[in-house]
This record gives structure tokens, C-alpha cells and sequence, in this order.
């Protein structure tokens, strides 16, 4: 399936089938969590980050379902395949969002996604403490939704964050990598 | 036991060429119009656990609980057996570079299409018998959902694509649903019946 | 008891019309720096900062339902591990709301004003700019109509005073379907539990920011109908309603 083709589908559900919400309700719930993360571990921001992978990872195992309900996608051929799926059927239907698949290793096993947009952190400046700015990735949270959600499809992968615009970069760019696909539940058949 | 809310009774299923006769022939595709009976719906989790049992329409017996759970439990097991009897994806001719790369940590089967997830396509759909149709059908998540319709109903995707939906909804983003547990979610029973109830 | 809860929110700033995080700095505002930015942060070159967008950029901007739904779903979660009981759940997930009612209402104010073509108010009609209201009804019907506009794309569906003489104080928002509670089932044995309560946290943070001392909280009132109908109650502090006898006297509307 092409990036194109990948685009459509994604701008067709998001149009006719996905129910929607003020996007600041969104926004501004995600930076209670956050903050009240921030709170409770006392801005120890490495454990904000872990905590944020996780509460992502459990969204992810959950958002997949609605993902294939909504798509009626089949399994991806390939990881240049699945990259598309989470960039521009995934974000799209979830966050309005289409971010770039760029920066393909040789061996297309890893890419990264590239934010223009992150309505997660529209409003968000971080807290000017001297540490966050080194220590918090504050949509960390996506991570943990990529690697819940396709786990759950058998595809093991890795996520982080290289850089954010809330940190002084340039751009938002995420790295995945693909780890191995999980064999199901039947054992390899013999060759 | 005759079916429920048919308008006539038949003895075979729709698509049973041998017994059709003309007659049944323009009833049953009116049947597929008209009438959606949908009997009951079973869930059954990755490790073939029985999550969710409920009945929409009368017109099959009940079955006791424990029923239910060997029933979940078989099938589970009997749809993984067709799974090992389904061929794999053939290797697709699409140029994909990293099957020709030694020493990544990539699954490197040969012979199947890159990358192969080790998994056929499906396994059994549908179990058929002249009062019920059972279709199976299985998400790339590992959950199954079992419905048991009136054998002249035609297809149930509809039917599948919206209990998944709903599933998707009222059981997946209830932060009281434990994943893999037994569904008890108010909600989920609502839209589920009220929906059913709207179709036929 | 409104200033400890203002302090707490500062340690993210979800950056809402607040000039908190530069009024610390105003001794360096001599420096040749954009006004607006604090100047610890690093901002990247293209200036993709708060301060360069526009406040009403995302004002009409819509995500996913679900988004939401697992967000807060997962801030239920979160919220039960650390709690020992439902009252304490409800607590918790109050506060998390509060912030939210706080920037809300300047984001209400900032964008009634700029914008000046709808009013705030419901007795309003003019095109003046809205002023904060003064009284409890407008300020009650600035929460039933333009609060759940922006947050839910609807008013509420009722509003209305307690008619015990006993408690003046107290006045409901009725929600029929709230829409954070849309694929929320509550177990059997949690049944007084009302997950809107983090709504209640939003109406209690609007209150306060508008200078109305008040405790919010959200309950069950299910009709065949509505299954999830819930009630805000809001109890007013006894000094607001001292306040609101003497407004009343002096004819303030």
C-alpha cells in the first residue's frame, strides 16, 4: 500500500467516521496528566517520562482495537507499510495529525516521524527550572501508544523522542525501530 | 424446534444447492432483506477463555455456563488447529532489500513474504447447521467474536463490524475493564442490544 | 483556600492568557529580549513558541473523541491506584479539573473579547465587552451556556436553585449525557462513583477563578432515558452569599 493510498484512507475516516471533540479538551487534560505526573514524582523527570510510556503503553493495547475497528485494515507486508499506517492512518484518526516518515535506515528497519503539528503540546511551555527542558519529553505518552498498539499486532518496536520544539529544537521528531515480530500463539512451521 | 420470525420453515440452508427449490430460493434472499436474526454472541479472549456470552433473540436452546466454557475453550482450540492447516502468505515479488540482508535481527523465513509475522491469514469462519450459523470472527489482536445467526441470514459483516466497534468503544476505553477479563460493562450491554433491536 | 490551589497548577504551564511564567521576571525587562519570553528556556529558531501562535488558533480545532476518552481513561487509572476510596477518587479527580476551570475562563474572557461578536453573558445582548460576572446567576449561566459550548459543543441541558429553604447556597447543572462518561461503566460495587467529577473540578476552577468560593461536586441521576444523567451541585461559600445580598441591595446585576 502506497503513503498515498495510506493518506486517503486515513483522511476518509477521519471525515466520516471518527466522532469528534474540541481539541482543547484534549489538550488541556493532557497537561493535567502531565503536570500532576510532575507533581507526584517531584519533577523527577525521568520518572515522569517512564510514567507516560506506561500510561501510553496501556492506551495503546486498547486504541489498536479501535483502530482496526474503524480502519478495516488487513496486516501490513512490511515495516515501510506499517511505518504509514501509524503515520498517516493512526495520527490522523487520533489526533488530526500526519507527521512525516523520514530518516529510513538501509536495512528499513528504523524511521522517524516528523511533528509539525503536535496538538498534545499546543499552549505548552515547560517549566523553566533549569532541568525540564533537558530531562522532559513531554509527549512521551505517543511512545508508549506505538509500542502498546502494535505489540498487540505481533510487531515489537522501540520509540523515543530525539528532539521537541518545547526543548528549543527545531523540530519534534520521534525514532522508531523495529524489534522482531512476536510469533503467535502457533509455533513456526516447519520448513 | 421451528425458527422464530420466519415466514416460512425450511429444512436446508440457503446456499445448500442440492435442496433448493425456487420457492425458498426468493424467500431466503427476502430473508437476507428482512429478517437479521441474531441469536447470541460469545467472546473469547487470546488464551481461548470464554469473556462474554449473551443472547439477543430466542430460538436456540441455553446452554449452561459451563457449556459456554467448553464450547469457548473447543473452539478456541479447533480454530487454532485450522490455522496450522492454512497455508502462509506466499512470498510477494515486491522488492523489499532487507530479505537479502544477513545479520539483521529481522526474521529472515524464506520463502514467505517479508516481513512474515509467522501468522495465516485465518482460520475457521463459519459452522453451519440447519438451525444456526455460527461465524467466527477473529481480530489481528487475537480476540474472537462468535455469532450465532439464523442460518438464512446472508452475511453477518455488518453485524461483526459493528459489535467490534461497539467493543472497541464500550468495553476498550472503560477504565474499569481489565484487558483479557471477563466484560461486564453496562454500557457495552445498552449499545449493543439497542442496536440489534434497531436492525431488526 | 483559592490561593494554595492557584500555586499548584504552576508547575506545567499549560500557557492559557496567564502572564504567570513573566511576572516573575519583571527586573529583566530591560534587556534587549522579546517581552514575552522567559528568559531561561531555550526556543527553537523558527520561534514555534506559545508566544508566536495565535491564542485562537486551536479555538475551533477538533480531535478525536477517543483521544480524549483514553486520556481520561487513563487518568482514572492512574488516579485509583493512589486513592483508598471513592470519595478520595472523586477528590482526586476534581483537582485534576480545577486547572482546567482556571485557564478556561481566561481563555472565555480573552476570546469573548477579542472577538466581541457573541457575548458572555446570557442577559448581555449588546456588543460591549463582557465584563467577569458579578452575580451568582450570570455567572451560573456563564457555566451552563459558553463553559460547556467551548468544552462540549452544547449548553447544559438544565439549571436550577435548591428550593430548600435550608440551603440557599445551592444550585444544580444537569448534564443528560455527559460526554466524558460516554464509554464509562462503573463496576456494580463503585455505584456512587461519577467519573464527572473531574467536570466538577472544571466548574469548581471557574468559580474560583471568577472570584466565587464554591465546592462542586458531580452525582448520579439516571432516568430511563439518560442512564448517565448527572447533577452538578454547587455550593457556594457562605461569604459569596453574604456578598450576593449586598450586590442585591445595591441593584448590581
Amino acid at each position: 500500500m502506497s503513503t498515498n493510498k495510506a493518506s486517503r484512507i486515513g483522511e476518509e475516516i477521519w471525515k466520516t467516521r471518527v466522532d469528534k471533540v474540541n481539541a482543547e479538551l484534549v489538550t488541556l487534560t493532557y497537561g493535567t496528566i502531565v503536570a500532576q505526573l510532575c507533581q507526584d514524582y517531584n519533577s523527577d523527570y525521568q520518572e515522569v517520562n517512564k510514567q507516560l510510556d506506561k500510561m501510553g503503553y496501556n492506551i495503546g493495547m486498547r486504541l489498536i482495537e479501535d483502530f482496526l475497528a474503524k480502519s478495516g485494515v488487513g496486516r501490513c507486508a512490511n515495516f515501510r507499510e506499517t511505518a504509514d499506517m501509524i503515520a498517516k492512518v493512526g495520527f490522523k484518526i487520533f489526533l488530526n495529525v500526519a507527521p512525516t516518515v523520514t530518516n529510513w535506515t538501509s536495512d528499513n528497519n528504523q524511521f522517524s516521524l516528523i511533528f509539525d503539528d503536535n496538538p498534545l503540546a499546543d499552549f505548552v511551555e515547560l517549566p523553566d527550572d533549569g532541568r525540564a527542558q533537558d530531562e522532559l519529553w513531554f509527549s512521551n505518552i505517543l511512545c508508549g501508544v506505538l509500542r502498546g498498539s502494535l505489540e498487540m499486532v505481533q510487531v515489537q518496536i522501540e520509540a523515543h523522542f530525539v528532539s521537541d520544539v518545547l526543548r528549543g529544537d527545531d523540530t519534534t521528531e520521534m525514532r522508531v525501530s523495529l524489534v522482531r515480530y512476536i510469533e503467535d500463539e502457533m509455533p513456526p512451521e516447519e520448513e | 424446534m421451528s425458527i422464530l420470525n420466519l415466514p416460512l420453515e425450511f429444512t436446508g440452508a440457503p446456499h445448500n444447492c442440492g435442496r433448493h427449490s425456487p420457492q425458498n430460493t426468493f424467500s431466503s434472499s427476502h430473508a437476507q432483506l428482512s429478517i437479521m436474526t441474531v441469536f447470541s454472541l460469545i467472546i473469547i479472549n487470546k488464551a481461548g477463555g470464554l469473556i462474554y456470552q449473551r443472547e439477543f433473540q430466542p430460538g436456540l436452546r441455553k446452554l449452561s455456563t459451563n457449556d459456554y466454557l467448553v464450547l469457548a475453550g473447543t473452539f478456541h482450540g479447533v480454530h487454532a488447529i485450522t490455522r496450522t492447516i492454512t497455508p502462509r502468505l506466499p512470498l510477494q515479488n515486491t522488492a523489499s532489500p532487507v530479505v537479502a540482508s544477513p545479520g539483521t535481527n529481522a526474521p529472515t523465513t524464506s520463502g514467505y513474504s517479508y516481513p512474515n509475522p509467522g501468522v495465516p491469514a485465518s482460520g475457521l469462519e463459519y459452522l453451519e447447521t440447519e438451525k444456526f450459523r455460527l461465524t467466527c470472527f477473529q481480530t489481528l489482536t487475537g480476540t474472537k467474536f462468535l455469532l450465532f445467526t439464523d442460518p438464512m441470514t446472508g452475511s453477518v459483516e455488518t453485524v461483526m463490524n459493528k459489535i467490534y466497534e461497539l467493543y472497541a468503544d464500550y468495553v476498550m476505553k472503560n477504565p474499569f475493564y481489565q484487558l483479557e477479563m471477563p466484560v461486564r460493562c453496562e454500557a457495552f450491554d445498552r449499545h449493543l442490544a439497542a442496536w440489534l433491536r434497531g436492525r431488526t | 483556600m483559592a490561593a494554595p490551589r492557584h500555586s499548584a497548577m504552576l508547575s506545567i504551564s499549560n500557557n492559557v492568557g496567564t502572564p504567570q511564567s513573566t511576572s516573575s521576571d519583571k527586573t529583566q525587562i530591560a534587556q534587549p529580549q522579546s517581552p514575552a519570553q522567559t528568559p531561561g528556556l531555550r526556543v527553537p529558531s523558527n520561534r514555534k513558541t506559545i508566544y508566536d501562535r495565535h491564542l485562537n488558533r486551536s479555538r475551533n480545532a477538533e480531535l478525536s473523541r477517543a483521544s480524549f476518552a483514553y486520556l481520561f481513561a487513563e487518568m482514572v487509572t492512574y488516579a485509583q491506584r493512589r486513592v483508598t476510596g471513592i470519595q478520595d477518587l472523586e477528590k482526586r479527580l476534581n483537582e485534576q479539573g480545577y486547572p482546567l476551570g482556571l485557564r478556561l475562563l481566561d481563555l472565555l474572557f480573552y476570546r469573548a473579547t477579542s472577538t466581541s461578536s457573541s457575548a458572555l453573558s446570557s442577559s448581555s445582548t449588546s456588543s460591549s465587552p463582557p465584563n467577569r460576572p458579578l452575580r451568582i446567576l450570570a455567572l451560573l449561566h456563564l457555566i451552563h451556556g459558553p463553559l460547556w459550548r467551548l468544552l462540549f459543543q452544547r449548553s447544559a441541558d438544565a439549571l436550577e436553585h435548591s428550593v430548600s429553604p435550608d440551603t440557599p447556597n445551592e444550585y444544580m447543572i444537569t448534564d443528560n449525557d455527559p460526554l466524558v462518561n460516554t464509554y464509562i461503566s462503573v463496576p456494580r460495587e463503585m455505584s456512587m462513583l461519577n467519573c464527572a467529577a473531574y467536570i466538577a473540578g472544571v466548574i469548581e476552577g471557574v468559580c474560583d477563578g471568577c472570584g466565587f468560593e464554591a465546592k462542586v461536586s458531580a452525582h448520579n441521576q439516571p432516568t430511563e432515558m439518560w442512564p448517565s444523567r448527572t447533577v452538578f451541585l454547587v455550593r457556594f461559600g457562605d461569604t459569596v452569599m453574604e456578598r450576593e445580598k449586598v450586590l442585591e441591595r445595591q441593584g448590581v446585576k
